[in-house]
């Protein structure tokens, strides 16, 4: 339904927002973009109907390259919804939402009887009743119920989602969200939907795509992305207390620690041991110019190599290590049991990418038994309800 | 003495009124003419400056490196003294009324042209960016977005120029071009407060009328109004259909 063919969006002061996309959307999936802010998650939704151009690739929306079609005539077909809400504020509610019927020039019945019935899709009712507020008079939750009903109005096969519920608290995004669940499983409707929040990803999406860096990092359905993210952003991102079952069979990264020490082997072993103290360590790598890993100095060997006077590699042991493509928790847990220090991990190229502890299986631990805890909490909430439904 | 002194005051202050009267009731047809042609001046001159400085103050927000310019512009005109504009004008197009509502337009231009300029400048662009995601065209854009939400800017510069013209237009007569300026200066000239105050009155009313009547008409344009019509409206509906049910029961 939405194809990105080698996109790529640069803008005139060099930023590159997008960077060589290829993404295939299906007809009547609802796939969310997803990532940090500046990835370009937003950029690449407003390619789709024309409000950004690419600088090159082609995008196709239901089979047609959309550069040779009428950027108006586009976007009066694919329906839209703004992020921050974005109602016309001096049109009444039934005016905002006929707006692009009344763009394609629908009669005046024709109209007042699909915000009739669009209302009632949204239990805004009875629609008499706000039709003719405008959108201050509604509340947040009501106004972006309105917008969604905007763009469905025409009954678009396409819909954009930018940001939509990122501006209303927590209890109506709940419900919007909830509703829209319930909308799109009635109208199927192609959705391409941007949030930077992973929940509402996790909860709404067919398929997530997560972008950094004007790159898709990694693209699948929420239980694959859950199971096996494919690098430790997509882990971080997705946080570990949501990453499905953790197990032996994990890849090390998802408990990688984020920023060990690391120094390059002439300096100091002195000045090395100050670092490591102020820092509350236990070891620096060592690494050369170009990253690749030399070894690992302990505490003790520091302290000894700094009484000598000596350069820090005069500490280094480099026996233990892991590679980051092959190794699993199990191993890591392992070698932990064997010797319970720092275990570095390096890619196939031998660069340091990071470190693992015995403290980042005990974190892993702590966060698996609190998830427990909560779903046990929800279950028996669930059932105290279910309990006080009985005796009313 | 006192008591003297504050009974010529008084007496002076009855004599100016029965003068007043005396003068509008042997005057009154003067008087409605030239309060006629007093707005048919400035009339035409708010008229003038209207259309000249909406569409330029619309042309100005799509092209910004001239907008200092312009309003650079209608600021000199606005800051020349109107006596010393009307005066140069003679030399341009020579004396009478077409002099005065070219020297009236010009004077006017600032609050019209700066209010479109900055009223349309401060639509909030997620309105604007909103109209061209639902497949507005540019033009499309500026008459369902822009210039609704603007008029109530708009029309409070228009507002500020039409007391302007009016008051101003009063000089108009110094160079011949009539209005009710024309009293004021034969007052001036007999030393006759009342002449001066049969000119001024009519002057100020009508500059009184004309701001307080485009103030209702934004009123009555409001958003807001309009919902509350529509409201009431939806309502009756729905009582009549109410009725209509009832009626078909009890039949």
């Amino acid at each position: 339904m939405v194809t990105f063919e080698n996109v790529s969006k640069e803008y005139p002061d060099g930023t590159v927002a997008v960077q060589n996309l290829n993404l295939e959307i299906e007809k009547g999936e609802l796939v969310v973009l997803i990532g940090p802010s500046g990835c370009g998650k937003t950029t690449s939704l407003k390619m789709i109907n024309r409000l950004e151009e690419p600088t090159s690739g082609t995008i196709y929306v239901d089979g047609k390259d959309i550069s040779s079609t009428n950027p108006v005539a586009l976007r009066r077909s694919i329906g839209y919804v703004i992020q921050q809400i974005g109602l016309f504020p001096h049109m009444s509610i039934e005016e905002n939402i006929a707006i692009v019927a009344k763009l394609h020039k629908w009669k005046k019945n024709k109209m007042a009887k699909r915000v009739d019935e669009l209302l009632i899709l949204a239990g805004l009712t009875p629609p008499s009743k706000y039709k003719y507020r405008l959108p201050d008079q509604l509340s947040g939750g009501q106004q972006q119920r309105i917008g969604v009903l905007r763009a469905l109005a025409v009954e678009p096969n396409v819909v954009l989602m930018d940001e939509p519920f990122g501006a209303l608290d927590p209890i109506s995004r709940e419900s919007l969200q909830n509703e829209l669940i319930d909308l799109q499983q009635r109208l199927k409707k192609t959705i391409v939907f941007v949030t930077h929040d992973i929940d509402e990803a996790l909860k709404l999406a067919d398929k997530i795509v997560i972008m950094r860096q004007g790159k898709v990092v990694q693209a699948g359905t929420p239980a694959e992305i859950q199971a096996k993210p494919v690098n430790k952003f997509v882990a971080d991102f997705i946080g570990q207390e949501r990453l499905a079952s953790v197990g032996a069979d994990s890849p090390v990264y998802v408990i990688m620690e984020d920023a060990p020490l690391v120094v390059t082997p002439d300096i100091d072993a002195q000045l090395v041991l100050e670092q490591i103290e102020d820092l509350g360590r236990e070891s620096a790598q060592i690494v050369d110019k170009s990253g690749r890993w030399l070894g690992m100095a302990q505490l003790p060997q520091v302290k000894r190599a700094a009484r000598q006077g000596a350069k820090v590699k005069q500490a280094a042991v480099a026996g233990r290590k892991l590679y980051i493509e092959e190794a699993v928790l199990s191993d890591a847990a392992e070698m932990l049991i064997d010797a319970d220090l720092p275990i570095p991990i390096v890619d196939e190229t031998n660069k340091f990418v990071g470190l693992v502890t015995s403290n980042g299986i005990a974190k892993l631990t702590i966060s698996r038994l609190n998830k427990q805890k909560k779903m046990q909490e929800q279950a028996q909430l669930a059932a105290d309800g279910a309990d006080k439904k009985g005796v009313s | 003495m006192y008591s003297l002194g504050i009974q010529s005051l008084s007496e002076k202050f009855l004599e100016f009124w029965v003068n007043f009267f005396t003068y509008v009731s042997a005057n009154y047809m003067k008087i409605l003419y030239l309060t006629w042609e007093h707005i048919y001046i400035s009339g035409i001159a708010l008229l003038l400056t209207v259309i000249i400085c909406i569409p330029t103050g619309i042309y100005i927000t799509r092209n910004e490196k001239l907008a200092p310019y312009v309003i650079g512009f209608a600021n000199i005109c606005q800051t020349i003294p109107s006596l010393a504009l009307l005066g140069m004008l003679i030399s341009v197009v020579g004396i009478g009324d077409k002099n005065a509502i070219i020297a009236l337009t010009l004077y006017a231009l600032l609050p019209v042209l700066q209010n479109t300029y900055t009223g349309i400048k401060n639509v909030p662009k997620s309105a604007t960016e909103a109209g061209r995601g639902v497949g507005m065209t540019e033009f499309q854009i500026l008459k369902m977005v822009e210039l609704p939400l603007a008029r109530p800017v708009i029309i409070a510069g228009i507002r500020v120029a039409s007391v302007w013209i009016i008051g101003t237009a009063t000089l108009a007569a110094a160079i011949g071009g009539g209005g009710l300026g024309s009293l004021i200066f034969s007052g001036l000239s007999f030393i006759r407060n009342d002449i001066i105050f049969a000119g001024a009155l009519p002057a100020t009313t009508l500059a009184l009328s004309i701001d307080y009547g485009l103030k209702k008409l934004q009123e009555a344009m409001s958003p807001k109004r309009r919902a509350a019509r529509l409201n009431k409206l939806a309502e009756n509906k729905a009582k009549d259909s109410n009725n209509q049910k009832e009626m078909e029961m009890d039949a």
